[in-house]
C-alpha cells in the first residue's frame, strides 16, 4: 500500500494540474484574441466565443476543487478512511 | 486472476466483473488490442505516404474520417446528456442506467475527437492552431465545444463515482493506491454527501449546454458553407436530434450486452428497456420530420445544384444507401418498437442495432454527395474508402469497446451506492413529491356556502 502522505501530495497536484491545464487553455483561447486584434480578423466574434469558452473551463475546474477541498473537510476527525 | 478480497457485498454482482474478471475478458483484450496495433502501424503507413492510400480525391476531399468523426460525436450523445436530464427531471428509473450511458460518452469522445487529426496529412500541422489558430473558424469552435464537452463529460462521470471508488478501496480491491488516490478521503459523511450532491447540481446544469452546443457547431463546419446539401438552417438541429437518437440506441445495445453477460437481470429490468425503447421510437418520428423538412425545402426549391445532389441521393450513385438509411432509421424501428409484441429485447436490440448503421449512413449521405456534385461544371466525383480508411473504423471502435471494458474491469458499470440509495429511499422520496404535487384533498362541507 502507498504512503497515505504521498497520496495526499499526489491529489494536491491533481488539483493543481487541473488549475495549470484550463488556465493553459485559456491564456491560449486569449493568444487567439490578440492575434485576431493583431491582424484585424474578426476579433469580435473571437471575443464572443471566449467569453463563454473561458468560464465554462473556470467553472468546470472550480466544481472540482470544491468537490476535492469539500470532500476533505467533511471527513470525520480522527477516522481513518 | 484476483480472489474476492472482502465478504460477499450486498450488491456483489456489480462488483463482480471487477473482483473476478473471467480468463475470457484476457482473450477479448487481447484481440482488441492486436487489431488496435495493426490500426497503428496502418495509420503510420498513411503519414508516411500521404492521404494518397486513402480513397479520398478531388473533389470528395472529405470522407470515412470525417463521417466517423460526426457518428462517434453523435453517439457521445447518450451518455451525459441523456444521463443529465434523467437526474434533473428525478427520473428513479435512471439509477441503473446513468453511469454506463455516461462512460459511452468520455470513451467515444475522445475517439471522436481524434478523428480530424487523422484526417489531416501532416498531423504535426495541429501544432499550428496553438499560435495562428483562428477563433472565427467553425473548425476551432468544434475544438473548443469538444474539449469543454469532453472535460465536463469527464468529470460528470469521475464525481458519482467517488463513493463506489471508497467501496472498493475498502474492500482491498487492488489495485489499493488507485482506489485510496481516487477516493478523496470518502466516507458518506452528512457533509460530504452535500458536497457531492451540490457540485451534481451545478453539473446537471453546465452539462446539458455545452452537449447541446457541441453537435449544432459540428453541424455548422457544413451548415456555414454555401454546398447545395449543407447550407441548411436546420442543421444544428436536425444534428442534435441525430445525436441524441444514435445515443439512445448505443446505450439499449450495450445495456443488452451488458445485462447478458454479467447477468445484471436484477438490475437492468425490462421496465428499463421498455421506457428507452419508447424514447427511441419518439426519436425516430422526430428524426423523419427533421429529415422529411430538411429535404421537401430543398426539393421544392429545385435550384439546379441543390437538385444534382437532392437526385443523387434519391436516385442516382447513393440511393441504396439513401433508401437503407431511411429503413434503418425509421421503418424498422416504428414496426418492431411501435407494437408491444415485437417491444421485447430482441427486438430492441434489432431496432437499436438498426439505428446505429442508419445513423452512420445519414452521416455518410450527408458528407459524400455535397462534395461528389461541386458547383464547377466537373464530372460528378466518386469515393471508394480503402482499406486503410475500413481499418481506421475498425480500429475506432476497438478501442471503443476496449475501453469500456477497462473502465468495467476498475470500476462499476452501475452505481452501487446509487441503486443502495435508491432501495433506502426512492419509495419515500416519490411518495413526498407525488403529494407535493397532487391537488389538496377537497375540505369537508361543513356548512352553508353563505360564509364562503
Amino acid at each position: 500500500m502507498m504512503n497515505k502522505k504521498l497520496i495526499d501530495r499526489l491529489q494536491i497536484l491533481s488539483i493543481s494540474l487541473i488549475w495549470l491545464l484550463f488556465t493553459g487553455i485559456a491564456v491560449w483561447i486569449l493568444n487567439l484574441i490578440k492575434e485576431s486584434l493583431r491582424l484585424h480578423d474578426a476579433p469580435d466574434a473571437s471575443l464572443g466565443i471566449s467569453l463563454v469558452a473561458i468560464p465554462v473551463f473556470f467553472t468546470l475546474s472550480s466544481v472540482l476543487t470544491y468537490v476535492f477541498i469539500g470532500l476533505r473537510k467533511g471527513r470525520r476527525k480522527g477516522v481513518e478512511s | 486472476m484476483e480472489k474476492a478480497p472482502a465478504a460477499p457485498h450486498p450488491e456483489y454482482d456489480l462488483l463482480r466483473p471487477i473482483e473476478n474478471p473471467g480468463k475470457s475478458f484476457y482473450y477479448i483484450v487481447a484481440v482488441l488490442l492486436a487489431i488496435i496495433l495493426y490500426t497503428g502501424y496502418v495509420y503510420i503507413r498513411q503519414v508516411y505516404y500521404g492521404l494518397g492510400v486513402t480513397g479520398m480525391a478531388q473533389p470528395v476531399t472529405w470522407g470515412f474520417y470525417i463521417i466517423n468523426f460526426v457518428f462517434f460525436i453523435g453517439i457521445s450523445h447518450a451518455g451525459t446528456l441523456i444521463s443529465a436530464i434523467l437526474r434533473l427531471s428525478k427520473a428513479e428509473w435512471r439509477r441503473p442506467i446513468t453511469r454506463m450511458a455516461e462512460v459511452i460518452t468520455a470513451i467515444v469522445l475522445a475517439i471522436g475527437g481524434l478523428h480530424p487529426i487523422i484526417d489531416l496529412g501532416r498531423p504535426d500541422r495541429m501544432t499550428h492552431l496553438f499560435y495562428n489558430g483562428r477563433l472565427q473558424s467553425p473548425l476551432l469552435w468544434d475544438i473548443v465545444s469538444i474539449t469543454a464537452y469532453f472535460t465536463a463529460s469527464t468529470v460528470y462521470l469521475y464525481i458519482p463515482m467517488i463513493p463506489d471508488i471508497a467501496i472498493l478501496r475498502d474492500r482491498g480491491v487492488k489495485p489499493r493506491w488507485l482506489y485510496e488516490f481516487l477516493s478523496w478521503s470518502w466516507q458518506g459523511t452528512e457533509q460530504q454527501h452535500k458536497v457531492l450532491d451540490r457540485a451534481m447540481n451545478i453539473l446537471m446544469v453546465v452539462v446539458i449546454p455545452i452537449a447541446v452546443s457541441v453537435h449544432t457547431i459540428i453541424s455548422y463546419i457544413f451548415a456555414m458553407t454555401v454546398q447545395p446539401g449543407w447550407h441548411s438552417t436546420i442543421f444544428g438541429p436536425y444534428f442534435v436530434v441525430g445525436a441524441i437518437f444514435s445515443g439512445i440506441a448505443a446505450i439499449l445495445v450495450l445495456m443488452i450486452v451488458f445485462r447478458k453477460v454479467f447477468h445484471l437481470e436484477r438490475y437492468l429490468k425490462l421496465i428499463h428497456f421498455n421506457y428507452l425503447s419508447v424514447l427511441l421510437l419518439i426519436m425516430s418520428l422526430l428524426w423523419f420530420y427533421f429529415t422529411f423538412s430538411e429535404y421537401l425545402t430543398g426539393f421544392y426549391g429545385h435550384e439546379p445544384n441543390e437538385m444534382r445532389v437532392f437526385m443523387y441521393k434519391f436516385s442516382g450513385a447513393f440511393a441504396p444507401y439513401f433508401w437503407t438509411m431511411v429503413t434503418c432509421n425509421f421503418l424498422l424501428p416504428l414496426i418492431l418498437l411501435s407494437n408491444r409484441k415485437t417491444r421485447t429485447i430482441p427486438g430492441i436490440l434489432i431496432a437499436s442495432i438498426s439505428v446505429i448503421i442508419g445513423m452512420w449512413l445519414e452521416r455518410l449521405i450527408i458528407v459524400v454527395p455535397s462534395l461528389a456534385n461541386p458547383r464547377l461544371p466537373y464530372p460528378t466525383g466518386i469515393y471508394i474508402p480503402t482499406h486503410t480508411e475500413w481499418m481506421l473504423f475498425l480500429g475506432g471502435v476497438s478501442v471503443f469497446i476496449l475501453g469500456y471494458m477497462m473502465f468495467a474491469r476498475f470500476f462499476p458499470v452501475i452505481s452501487v451506492w446509487e441503486i443502495q440509495e435508491g432501495r433506502h429511499e426512492s419509495a419515500k422520496t416519490v411518495t413526498e413529491r407525488i403529494s407535493s404535487y397532487m391537488p389538496d384533498p377537497q375540505p369537508r362541507y361543513t356548512g352553508s356556502m353563505e360564509n364562503e
